[in-house]
């Protein structure tokens, strides 16, 4: 029962994400695309200075230390965003988000059998193949 | 023509898993909540940059955006929030599969209302096999992953 609730907090936080693909794509057709995602990744840092600087208990002077490719994490999610602002007033939320979430399933696993960017081998099994299959079947049925 | 866009948009879903694991080596030195702000603003001043050089919108029409579209910016934050709340309870691959299945059919409601000032895309029958048949995807990896933890 307890769990349920954490199930029905991670669907919200999926919700969250559509949604604000669908609004930065309405955005985006009045300040324009590469403006909107600025917008939000400006914004966002604004907010989370404020949450590091009072809730904040890790260690940012580690920044400094960590090898240069960690922190890349910030131009791949803002190529994300902003290919998300530029296809959904196009295509629709629907299939951008499924097009996201194939292409995030499969490059993972990708990742992970070859233990690419430090992360631990998982090699891919039968049931992740077939997964890979069934969701490239997805995003044809739904293009 | 859209076929590119999605094409693309496939992509952006590439560069987010090279992002997740990314993102978890940094947070193991630096703390989760100051390795988004280190994405956050790094993402600014990768932008920032671009801006200056390429930008052809017009910043300053913020000023004319409804708020509630400002408030996206919440969204994406929150997300974040969620995910922390729920990851310590029910595992990282469990709050991603359920973050999906809550992104996609959110995905197909927004579009059959066109909610948010979108165009209106209905949710007819090839829209249900697909849904079917990502459904069963994300299960199959649920089952595999339990498989593997065992």
């Amino acid at each position: 029962m307890k769990k349920t609730i954490f199930y029905l907090v991670a669907l919200f936080s999926g919700i969250a994400l559509s949604m604000e693909g669908a609004i930065y794509g309405e955005l985006g057709k009045i300040i324009g695309q590469f403006e909107s995602s600025f917008y939000n990744f400006f914004v966002g840092t604004i907010l989370l200075t404020l949450i590091v600087l009072f809730f904040g208990k890790g260690n940012l002077t580690h920044t400094f230390k960590v090898p240069k490719w960690y922190l890349l994490g910030g131009l791949l999610g803002l190529i994300y965003l902003t290919v998300l602002v530029f296809g959904i007033p196009k295509v629709g939320v629907g299939i951008s988000m499924i097009a996201i979430v194939v292409g995030q399933m499969i490059m993972s696993m990708i990742i992970e059998h070859f233990g690419w960017l430090g992360s631990e081998k998982k090699s891919i099994t039968k049931k992740r193949s077939l997964a890979i299959v069934f969701m490239l079947v997805a995003l044809i049925f739904i293009y | 023509m859209s076929i590119i866009t999605v094409i693309i948009t496939f992509l952006g879903g590439v560069t987010l898993s090279a992002q997740s694991s990314i993102n978890g080596k940094l947070s193991n030195k630096l703390g989760t909540l100051e390795t988004a702000l280190v994405t956050f603003l790094t993402g600014t001043l990768f932008m920032a940059l671009w801006l200056i050089f390429f930008g052809k919108g017009n910043l300053l029409a913020i000023a004319q955006a409804p708020t509630w579209q400002l408030l996206a910016v919440f969204l994406g934050v929150g997300y974040m929030f969620l995910t922390i709340l729920a990851v310590p309870k029910i595992g990282v691959t469990a709050t991603n599969l359920t973050a999906i299945v809550g992104q996609v059919v959110a995905g197909f409601i927004i579009d059959q209302f066109g909610l948010f000032g979108g165009e209106i895309v209905h949710f007819d029958s090839s829209r249900f096999i697909g849904l079917v048949f990502m459904l069963l995807a994300l299960f199959l990896i649920f089952k595999d992953n339990n498989e593997t933890l065992k």
